[in-house]
């Protein structure tokens, strides 16, 4: 299997379903001659053309309000939101209109629209460039959230995003651009709403999205030298959740800490904790532990970045709290 | 993963059931909504349909009352370990703790092992009586499983917190098996062989129970003569004009009918009396007495105002049919606004029915019978029938009950009024 960086990927989703269907086509900012900020869709304004490779000007309400319609009329519009912090622009056209017309027309009318954006800290872009938003779009009905945190994930989670007929957004992780992992040749479609164990474990259940998912296998390594084995799951897609899975783990391993970049407060990980003391409850042997930010604007220094975000230090603090003992 | 097959609460109120037998075997492979086993509660016996798919690994509990919530079986898949489940909740009452370390106090006998100290050198002092005991939810379970005292076990997590492990421990060191009850009661004197005492099935309580709380309900009766002619008539031309496959209507569907057009315009009579409320239904839904081998019970014709008799003859040939054989369902005993019990057949004349709470009146319908009767002074035999309704006095006044009794009345002599 050839090991590709996960930029390489989520543009190997891309380039193959522009490929296979005419009406698949992508829209953004920057994304054609430049290949996006991130160089993300490098390469494809050469493959594809200007009309399916479609640089837009700077409004992301009017970015998505017209991906929208181009979907209802049953095209597959791709929209780059260069940073996640600019999906708050477009929330009027997300959230009150692509996340209900399939609901308020009765089934009438289809919205299959994918929206990849990306964010995250860890290379001083301040406060206006890095947030971790993905918990405001799951508390919307009618939305998919899917965030990928490999190579392999990113791109067979992207391919099955597209062929949705309903609209995804779609959160990619800045920092895990130039991370390299294993893909198998042929495109395998991962089904939103299934969770991925990354490693089996024992003691602790640590139910990780994104960045994280790295940092918790690190804080895991580092557990097993103290004898606490770590389970770690990425449930990879955020809505739908895959609950089963999560359930599971911790009445396995009776112990759970959640894991976001995003802050902690009403991050998703608190809907995680709710799902898991619901499900779980007469199988946990300690309180479930949150991992995130510190609940601040994230600051640009690079020292107080780092230590306004978590790392697998904190992922680690928290798993041995689980296991505490007086 | 292994699933608990927990015992469902099939409808409002049900706090147990009893399970009559298992339809499955432990080993038997079930199939998600396949029937696992029977289940009788307080209506009806019914079939309880597996919730996973797998193999049925174990029986907790193979007969008897169980409360809703209970873990009854495991499903899992073939093979898997389901020692760590639901195991316990079902096992006899384990005694307290106080009692076990008396039993471990005996002198001499039992093995080294079994007389280990429970936790004697436990690090934490156990929690004080009365004072809520810390423990993980995990711990709780375990302990309540296995029939151990929280608050006798010393917490070793964070704040002296009781985790699963001090559980565990303290388990370990617990004497194998809990001696049996010293006071085992001298065996009752054998019954007379004249006298059959037979136990109540739960549909035999729970018939108990309500009719004894619908004997303090203050109730009067009000009963009418009616002349059955019509009545009749109108069934015979309408089993007349059958269809292949429908089913004949009977004089009482005809009445069941005809009584839903009666409460429609009385609406007082069709109602629930609940917690000082009068609850007034929109439509009629009609309970018919039904026996059966395990005692009576009550199905409903649903909107039986809406229904043709046809439609009434059809419902009730199927509610009757599964009430025989014990294969009815509690929607099909849910929802009732108003009793019809018939005893005609028997050759009933007239008799009193008892509330059907919290219906605010039943009606009670003997038998029809030639009788003589004076009509504009001269005397003519005619096909005669008594009804007798039975009304609940904190919901329904005597002139309300005789406006309803005098409208079904004339309904009963001119079906076609019912139109």
């Amino acid at each position: 299997m050839p090991e590709v960086t996960y930029r390489e990927a989520v543009r190997d989703a891309l380039s193959r379903a522009l490929r296979e269907d005419e009406g698949v086509f992508l829209m953004g900012e920057d994304i054609a001659e430049m290949g996006g900020s991130m160089a993300v869709t490098q390469g494809l304004l050469e493959e594809f053309g200007a009309k399916r490779i479609r640089n837009t000007p700077i409004s992301e309400m009017a970015i998505v309000g017209t991906a929208i319609g181009a979907a209802m009329q049953g095209m597959r519009p791709i929209v780059e939101i260069m940073y996640e912090d600019f999906l708050t622009l477009s929330m009027e056209q997300l959230v009150n209109q692509a996340a209900k017309h399939r609901t308020m027309s009765g089934g009438q009318l289809k919205v299959p629209l994918t929206i990849r954006t990306q964010g995250g800290a860890g290379w001083s872009p301040g406060a206006q460039h890095a947030q971790q938003l993905e918990a405001w779009f799951v508390h919307v009905p009618g939305l998919k959230v899917v965030f990928a945190s490999t190579p392999e994930d990113v791109r067979g989670l992207l391919w099955t995003a597209i062929h949705d007929d309903n609209p995804v957004v779609f959160f990619e992780h800045r920092t895990l651009y130039p991370v390299k992992g294993e893909v198998p040749d042929e495109l395998e479609p991962i089904p939103l709403g299934k969770a991925r164990i990354h490693r089996e474990g024992t003691d602790v259940t640590v139910i990780a999205t994104g960045r994280l998912v790295h940092e918790a296998l690190q804080a895991a390594e580092e557990a097993e030298k103290d004898g606490i084995s770590v389970e770690v799951v990425d449930p990879r897609t955020l809505l739908p959740l895959d609950e089963e899975a999560i359930v599971a783990s911790v009445r396995k391993t009776t112990r759970c800490v959640t894991a976001h970049e995003a802050v902690t407060r009403a991050g998703f990980g608190a809907e995680l904790a709710a799902i898991v003391q619901h499900g779980a409850f007469d199988w946990l042997d300690a309180p479930i532990e949150r991992v995130g930010a510190r609940f601040a604007p994230l600051p640009f220094a690079p020292v107080m970045e780092q230590w306004v975000v978590p790392h697998a230090a904190d992922v680690l603090d928290a798993v041995r709290r689980t296991v505490a003992r007086a | 993963m292994a699933v608990e097959v927990k015992l469902p609460r099939l409808g409002q109120g049900m706090e147990a059931g009893t399970i009559v037998r298992w339809l499955k075997s432990e080993g038997d492979a079930v199939a998600k909504g396949e029937p696992l086993y029977e289940l009788d509660t307080d209506k009806v016996t019914q079939e309880v349909e597996a919730d996973a798919d797998g193999v049925l690994l174990k029986i907790m509990i193979s007969d008897g009352e169980v409360d809703v919530g209970t873990t009854v079986g495991v499903i899992g898949a073939e093979g898997e370990d389901v020692s760590g489940l639901g195991d316990g909740n079902g096992a006899s009452p384990q005694p307290p703790a106080a009692e076990t370390s008396a039993a471990k106090d005996e002198p001499s006998g039992a093995p080294a092992e079994a007389t280990a100290p429970v936790e004697a050198a436990a690090p934490a002092p156990p929690a004080a009586g009365g004072e809520r005991v810390k423990a993980s939810p995990l711990a709780r379970r375990i302990a309540r499983e296995r029939g151990l005292d929280l608050s006798s076990i010393a917490g070793t997590g964070p704040e002296g917190r009781v985790i699963a492990e001090d559980v565990e421990r303290a388990a370990d060191g617990a004497p194998a098996a809990p001696p049996a009850p010293a006071v085992a009661a001298p065996a009752p004197p054998a019954p007379p062989g004249e006298v059959e005492v037979v136990e109540l099935t739960s549909v035999r309580r729970t018939i108990a129970r309500r009719l004894t709380e619908a004997w303090e309900a203050p109730v009067f009766q009000l009963s009418v003569t009616v002349d059955a002619s019509e009545l009749s008539a109108t069934r015979e031309r309408m089993v007349g004009l059958m269809r292949e496959g429908e089913v004949k209507p009977t004089v009482n569907d005809v009445l069941t009918r005809l009584t839903a057009a009666a409460l429609m315009r009385h609406r007082a009579v069709n109602a629930h009396f609940v917690e000082g409320r009068i609850h007034r239904w929109p439509g009629a839904n009609i309970g018919i007495a039904v026996a059966t081998p395990n005692g009576l019970v009550v199905p409903v014709i649903r909107g039986a105002e809406r229904s043709s008799v046809q439609e009434i003859a059809a419902v009730r040939a199927d509610l009757v049919a599964r009430a025989r054989d014990g294969k009815l369902q509690l929607a099909d005993l849910e929802d009732g606004t108003f009793t019809i019990s018939n005893l005609g057949m028997y050759g009933i004349e007239q008799f009193v029915a008892v509330l059907n709470p919290p219906q605010v009146a039943i009606l009670a319908v003997g038998s029809i019978e030639d009788r003589p009767r004076v009509e504009g002074g001269e005397l003519v035999v005619s096909p005669t029938m008594s009804m007798t309704l039975t009304c609940d006095h904190r919901a329904i006044d005597g002139s309300e009950g005789a406006e309803f009794l005098r409208d079904l009345k004339a309904l009963v002599e001119s079906p076609a009024l019912a139109l």
